[in-house]
C-alpha cells in the first residue's frame, strides 16, 4: 500500500514538474524516476530484482531484441530500448536529410508542381504533411514545412494560418497510421509486439479515411481565407527548388537512406528485423556517409528527448509493478461493464482528451499495461484496445495548441512572423477536425472489429 | 540632439515614470516608445494591432502553453521577442529613443550609449496620482498598483537574469515621490548632459 501511494505520488510530482516547465522535462522524468528505483522498489518493496526488471538491461542482449525471427516478440516491461535505439536512429537520419536540403527542396517542389496557387498548395502540403509524418517525427516535417509556407505566403500574399493549421492537422494524422509515425505507435508497437504492417493495416486504414475527410473539412473551412490575387506577382522570381540542395551527393544520399528506412519499416515483419536493429542500422548508416560531418550529426541527436523517455519508461514500472495500473484497468472495466464497445468509447474519449491537454506519450506508456490488463480480464483482443489507444492519443492532441509537439512548432514558426494563433483561432478549426476524426475513428472501430 | 540617446525606463505603476520619459523624448526631440513600439511593429510587419496589445508586457501562461525543443506556443513570448527583436534593430541602426517597459535595460545591456533608469514611488504617493488619473477610490487604485506592479515585475522577471527593480541592474534608481515628476527628469536630463559632454571629451 505505501509503495501503491509513493509510487502514484512520485508519478503525479513528475506530471506536474512536465507541465509547469519548472525544469526540464528529460530532469524531471529521470529524478522521478531515480526516486521509483530507490524508494518504491529499494526502500518500500525491497525488491532488487523489480530495479533491474525495470532497467530491463537484459533486453538488449538478447536475439529477439535484435532479430524477432517471422514471430514477433512481446517485450517485457521497464524500460523500452526498442523505441529509445529506434527514435535515436530517426533521429540521425533526419538530421543528414535536413541538412542536404531534402525537406525544403521538396516543399518548393510542390509549391511549383501546383504552380503556386494557394488552394492547390494547401490541399498538397496537407497530404505531404500526412505521408512525411508516417515515417518521420512530425516536428521535423512541422519544422520544414511551415517554414517553406510563411514564405510561399509572404510571396504569394496569402495568410499562411489556414494552412500551417492544416498541416499540422495532418501530420498529427499521418503520425497515427504507422508504428514509426508518433512516439505512442512506436511504445505501443515494441510494447506489445505489433509490426508496421498491423499498424498501417488498421490504425492506417482509418487515418487514410479520416485524411478524405480532413481535406474536406479543410478546404470548406479555408477556400475563402485564401482567396489571392496572383495578378502582379511574378512566379519566376520565386526561389526555385534546385536551389535549396546544398549538396548533390548528400541529397541523393539522403534520398536512398531515407527510401531504404521506409523500405525497411514496411517490410520489418518479413525480414524479422525488429525497430531496434532498423534504428540502429539507419544511423549507422548516415554516420558512415556523412564523413566528417558525422560527429555534427550526433551532436545534434535530441538526447533530452532520449534521457526523458528512459525516466518515463522507469516511472511507468513503478506504477506498473506497484499494482496501480491494474487498479485502473478494473475500474474501466467495472464503468464499462460487459459492454466492449462502453470500454473502446471510453479508452478512446479518455485518451483523446487527455492528449488535448498533457503530453501523449507518458499517457500512452502509462496506459499499455492497463489495457494489457483489461484484454486479459474481459477476453477483448488487446489488438482493439492497441488501435483504439493510438488513435486516441495521436490525434487528441491535435485539439488543442499545446496537446502535440507539431502543433507548438507549428505555432511558434508562424507567431515568429507575425502571424500570431491563439487559443481561439487554433481550436475554432482544429478542435471540430478532432473531434470529427475521434469520430470517424470511433465508427470505423465498431464496424470492422465488432 | 545629434549623438544617439538611448534611455531605457523601468517603472512603478503610479511612479510617474511614463511622464518622464515623455518630456525627456519631448526635450530631445527623440522617439518615445511605450505602446506605440507595437503600433510601429504593427504597422511594418502587419499585424493586427489589437492582438499585439493583448499579449504585451504579459508573463506567459504556463498551464495554457507549452514548449518544445526551444519552440513555444505562447504568444506572449513572441509578441516579447518581436519587441526586442525590434529594439535591438532601432539601436543598431542609430537611432535615438526613450522606451518604457519592455525589458529594455536588459535587451540592451552593453550598449555604450544606454542610460537606464528604474522609477519607484511610495505607495501613498502613486495611489494617489492613480486615483487622480484614473478616477479611482483608494481601495480600487491600491489594488490595481498591485495588479500591474506585479504584471510587470513578472514579465521582466521571466526574461531577464536580473530581477525587476533590482538597483544593481540599472544605472539610476530614482524615487518619485520625493523629487516629483519633474525632479526626476532634472535628474535624468543631468546624468545625459555629463554623458555626451564626457563622450565629446574622448
Amino acid at each position: 500500500m505505501i509503495a501503491q501511494m509513493m509510487a502514484v505520488t512520485i508519478f503525479v510530482i513528475m506530471f506536474a514538474l512536465i507541465v509547469s516547465e519548472k525544469i526540464e522535462r528529460q530532469w524531471a522524468s529521470l529524478g522521478c524516476g531515480a526516486l521509483m528505483l530507490v524508494v518504491v522498489f529499494g526502500i518500500c518493496m525491497q525488491s532488487w530484482s523489480a530495479v533491474w526488471e525495470t532497467l530491463n538491461f537484459r533486453e538488449m542482449v538478447t536475439i529477439p531484441f535484435w532479430y524477432a525471427g517471422s514471430a514477433a516478440e512481446e517485450i517485457s516491461t521497464g524500460v523500452n530500448w526498442a523505441t529509445i535505439l529506434f527514435i535515436a536512429g530517426m533521429m540521425v537520419m533526419v538530421e543528414g536529410m535536413g541538412k542536404s536540403g531534402f525537406f525544403r527542396w521538396l516543399c518548393l517542389r510542390i509549391a511549383k508542381a501546383v504552380k503556386y496557387k494557394a488552394i492547390p498548395i494547401l490541399i498538397s502540403f496537407m497530404l505531404i504533411s500526412f505521408v512525411l509524418a508516417m515515417f518521420i517525427d512530425s516536428i521535423t516535417v512541422i519544422l520544414f514545412l511551415a517554414a517553406v509556407t510563411v514564405e510561399l505566403a509572404g510571396l504569394l500574399q496569402f495568410s499562411p494560418i489556414p494552412v500551417i493549421l492544416a498541416e499540422v492537422f495532418c501530420a498529427n494524422l499521418g503520425g497515427s497510421a504507422t508504428m514509426c509515425g508518433d512516439p505512442p505507435n512506436i511504445i505501443i508497437g515494441t510494447s506489445l509486439g505489433y509490426s508496421f504492417g498491423d499498424f498501417i493495416t488498421n490504425t492506417g486504414v482509418l487515418a487514410v479515411i479520416s485524411l478524405v475527410v480532413v481535406v474536406c473539412y479543410f478546404y470548406l473551412c479555408f477556400r475563402k481565407k485564401l482567396a489571392q490575387n496572383l495578378g502582379q506577382i511574378d512566379v519566376h522570381s520565386f526561389p526555385e527548388p534546385d536551389s535549396a540542395i546544398q549538396n548533390k551527393k548528400d541529397f541523393c544520399v539522403s534520398c536512398m537512406i531515407f527510401g531504404t528506412a521506409v523500405l525497411l519499416l514496411i517490410t520489418h515483419a518479413m525480414t524479422g528485423l525488429t525497430v531496434a536493429t532498423i534504428g540502429t542500422g539507419i544511423a549507422l548508416i548516415t554516420l558512415f556517409t556523412s564523413g566528417k560531418d558525422a560527429f555534427l550529426l550526433l551532436k545534434k541527436i535530441d538526447y533530452k528527448t532520449l534521457l526523458f523517455f528512459i525516466g518515463l519508461f522507469i516511472v511507468v514500472g513503478g506504477l506498473e509493478k506497484t499494482g496501480i495500473l491494474e487498479l485502473i484497468a478494473s475500474v474501466i472495466e467495472q464503468i464499462s461493464g460487459d459492454d466492449p464497445k462502453l470500454m473502446i468509447a471510453i479508452i478512446l474519449w479518455i485518451s483523446a482528451f487527455a492528449s488535448a491537454f498533457v503530453d501523449n506519450i507518458p499517457f500512452a506508456a502509462t496506459m499499455i499495461p492497463v489495457i494489457k490488463s483489461l484484454s486479459a480480464a474481459t477476453g477483448l483482443d488487446l489488438s482493439v484496445l492497441a488501435w483504439t489507444l493510438a488513435v486516441g492519443t495521436d490525434i487528441g492532441g491535435s485539439a488543442t495548441p499545446i496537446g502535440a509537439s507539431a502543433n507548438v512548432v507549428g505555432i511558434s514558426i508562424a507567431s515568429q512572423n507575425g502571424h500570431m494563433i491563439g487559443w481561439g483561432k487554433y481550436c475554432k478549426y482544429l478542435a471540430p477536425a478532432t473531434i470529427l476524426v475521434i469520430c470517424i475513428s470511433m465508427l470505423g472501430i465498431y464496424i470492422r472489429y465488432f | 540632439m545629434e549623438k544617439q540617446i538611448i534611455i531605457a525606463l523601468g517603472r512603478e505603476f503610479g511612479s510617474g515614470g511614463h511622464e518622464a520619459g515623455e518630456i525627456l523624448a519631448e526635450r530631445y526631440g527623440i522617439a518615445f516608445l511605450d505602446h506605440v513600439l507595437l503600433q510601429k511593429i504593427a504597422e511594418e510587419k502587419h499585424i493586427d494591432l489589437k492582438l499585439l496589445e493583448r499579449y504585451d508586457e504579459k508573463p506567459k501562461n504556463k498551464l495554457f502553453s507549452r514548449t518544445v525543443a526551444g519552440y513555444s506556443s505562447a504568444l506572449e513570448e513572441h509578441v516579447a521577442n518581436i519587441q526586442f527583436d525590434y529594439i535591438h534593430q532601432l539601436a543598431d541602426a542609430g537611432k535615438s529613443f526613450v522606451i518604457v517597459g519592455r525589458c529594455a535595460e536588459y535587451i540592451l545591456r552593453g550598449n555604450p550609449v544606454l542610460l537606464s533608469v528604474f522609477v519607484l514611488g511610495n505607495k501613498e504617493t502613486k495611489c494617489a496620482r492613480i486615483m487622480k488619473k484614473y478616477d479611482l477610490t483608494e481601495e480600487e487604485a491600491y489594488k490595481m498598483m498591485k495588479r500591474k506592479d506585479a504584471t510587470r515585475k513578472n514579465y521582466h522577471n521571466y526574461y531577464c537574469d536580473g530581477k525587476w527593480g533590482d538597483s544593481r541592474n540599472y544605472d539610476l534608481c530614482i524615487n518619485s515621490s520625493n523629487l516629483g515628476v519633474e525632479g526626476v527628469v532634472e535628474i535624468i536630463d543631468d546624468l545625459i548632459r555629463r554623458r555626451l559632454e564626457r563622450v565629446d571629451n574622448q
